[in-house]
């Protein structure tokens, strides 16, 4: 008869059989709690993110730039900060954009999130922006390399018959808007910001060579994208939630301004922060948050390897 | 009840739902995977319509009147000849006629192909540039670059063509690494020369380390979309929306 009794786990088998979901459990906790706190992490912006900083903030006031937006739910804990960092700027500088879309979800997701920037101006007393006049939507195109090609050869062929809705009146041509008023080409845009989940970044970067390109990508995307920022492919790159931190950071201190955090770059003259304005967001929410995940994740990995060399250790001795 | 309630609600549920297949597969993820392929599928669909195809080919195709009912912008009608061109592509489906499904992918894999040479040059040929570094300095005035804030653009021009030591080593890390990890994919000959085996067990080495910095940023990135979860289920849904307090 066989014996049903199981044999006892040894301190190193058991730090190894750490049931999964006591890990889940901690990882909620751990991801929840410190939302509730006001936390500050100190933090150092990265160059690419300085830089990226740097080139949006160089834009004359009141000119236009190209914005690709390629990011939707899915990707909504990095994206969507990436994306209200850049409206909050280009609000504030009073540049107009036009954005287009690679993803059919991705147009109204953008109008969401520029419906939130507006209720934050409105809030604080500033003008919101209007659609049409301030800012155009092209709308979803279901080719990004077709598009691509067509916006860097033939800008008004590519952007042809789209139409977007002014507020109080019915569809009109997007070459009507304000924001097109004289635009022949797409050097007529002072720069293309794409913010992006997938691989629209290497779409983009292979076909629009006329004007100086931005990426906001994923933070799984940095390190390929590391690679297009280092040879000048790309002029600045926000990566993730490092970036989005980065750059509320940057909208708070300017670049070389003097005071106590200063943040310093060789690159770059003074250039200014918007003291006093709403410049913390999801980047300020989050990264506090984030380490106390990433604590769990070396605790585990720690306590996984202990439990291996204890079992080891054990086996040696059990054969001896 | 309002609206925006309800919305949030149904946002916590899905979320709820959707992480239950952690625990394991269950009735209450199916339902809401189910719902958001098919949710996900509609919307595309509309969009497809809504935004692209009914302005860029239906309205340019039909043209447009005016009040008197005169044409005001006349109809590109050769625009209707993509409709069966597209429509081929459903002869997929079809055992006897899918040949013809052939003609449009064969459009676009031309179209595709045409591009790729100067698509291929335009993504790797500056990243080829630019790893042809200078190894040795040419000044030893500083061993940092100096900061170029404030100069005039002479003087930033001068500090930018000049190699000093700091970066002559980034340089010289970055062509080892180039070469020992371009030695490791060197499989059509047999390897016997014993530097040639430590430049790519170099290689490899140098790989792992870039590899798991990858990982490291993709481990980063989903902590941060589970992070955004649960901002929205506590503080959107319920501190904002349920205890109606500021976030």
């Amino acid at each position: 008869m066989a014996d049903a009794t199981t044999p006892e786990m040894s301190l190193g088998e058991k730090l190894q059989a750490l049931p999964k979901w006591s890990l889940y459990v901690v990882l909620v906790i751990l991801t929840s709690v410190p939302l509730f706190a006001k936390l500050e992490v100190p933090n150092k912006p990265v160059e690419a993110s300085i830089d990226f900083y740097g080139k949006i903030m160089a834009v004359p006031d009141g000119s236009r730039i190209l914005v690709g937006s390629d990011w939707t739910n899915s990707t909504r804990g990095e994206s969507k900060g990436e994306m209200k960092v850049l409206l909050r700027i280009l609000m504030r500088k009073n540049v107009k954009f036009a954005f287009y879309c690679f993803d059919p979800q991705a147009p109204q997701v953008v109008r969401d999130t520029i419906r939130e920037v507006n209720a934050e101006r409105i809030a604080r007393q500033e003008k919101p922006y209007r659609p049409f006049d301030d800012y155009v939507s092209l709308g979803y195109f279901p080719n990004a390399e077709g598009t691509c090609n067509a916006i860097n050869n033939n800008l008004l062929a590519a952007f042809s018959g789209k139409k977007d809705t002014p507020e109080n009146s019915g569809p009109k041509d997007v070459f009507e808007s304000p924001v097109f008023a004289g635009v022949k080409s797409v050097k007529d845009f002072q720069l293309l910001a794409l913010i992006t989940a997938s691989s629209t970044n290497t779409v983009t970067l292979e076909r629009i060579k006329k004007i100086p390109l931005l990426f906001m990508v994923t933070g799984v995307m940095v390190p390929e994208n590391q690679n297009y920022y280092a040879s000048n492919q790309i002029v600045g790159l926000a990566g993730g939630l490092k970036g989005v931190y980065d750059l509320e950071q940057l909208m708070e201190h300017g670049i070389n301004n003097p005071g106590p955090e200063m943040i310093p770059s060789s690159k770059w003259g003074v250039v200014p922060g918007f003291k006093g304005a709403l410049n913390s967001g999801m980047g300020t929410a989050y990264y506090p948050t984030l380490h106390f995940a990433l604590l769990l994740l070396i605790v585990a990995i720690l306590t996984g390897n202990v439990g291996m060399f204890l079992a080891k250790k054990q086996a040696k001795k059990g054969a001896a | 009840m309002d609206y925006t309630f309800i919305k949030m609600t149904l946002g916590v549920l899905a979320t709820v739902g959707l992480y239950s297949v952690l625990y394991r597969e269950n009735k209450f993820y199916r339902f809401w995977e189910h719902v958001f392929l098919g949710l996900a599928s509609g919307w595309a669909l509309v969009i497809l319509w809504t935004e692209t195809l009914k302005s860029t080919w239906w309205d340019k195709m039909l043209g447009a009147t005016n009040n008197s009912g005169q044409a005001s912008v006349m109809g590109y009608w050769a625009y209707a000849a993509l409709l069966p061109i597209g429509m081929m592509g459903y002869f997929v489906f079809s055992k006897k006629h899918n040949w013809i499904s052939r003609i449009p992918i064969g459009i676009i894999l031309g179209m595709y192909s045409g591009q790729q040479i100067q698509v291929w040059w335009n993504r790797f040929g500056p990243q080829i540039d630019n790893s042809i570094k200078p190894i040795l300095p040419t000044s030893t005035a500083s061993f940092f670059k100096p900061g170029t804030s404030g100069l005039a653009p002479d003087a930033v021009a001068k500090i930018n063509s000049t190699v000093y030591p700091s970066q002559a080593i980034t340089n010289i890390i970055f062509v080892v690494t180039l070469l020992s990890v371009m030695s490791y994919f060197l499989f059509s000959f047999d390897i016997k020369s014993k530097m040639l085996k430590n430049t790519t067990t170099l290689g490899r080495w140098l790989l792992m380390i870039g590899f798991g910095a990858i990982f490291g940023s993709t481990v980063m990135m989903r902590f941060t979309l589970l992070i955004d979860r649960m901002y929205f289920i506590w503080i959107e849904w319920f501190k904002m929306l349920v205890l109606r307090q500021p976030g």
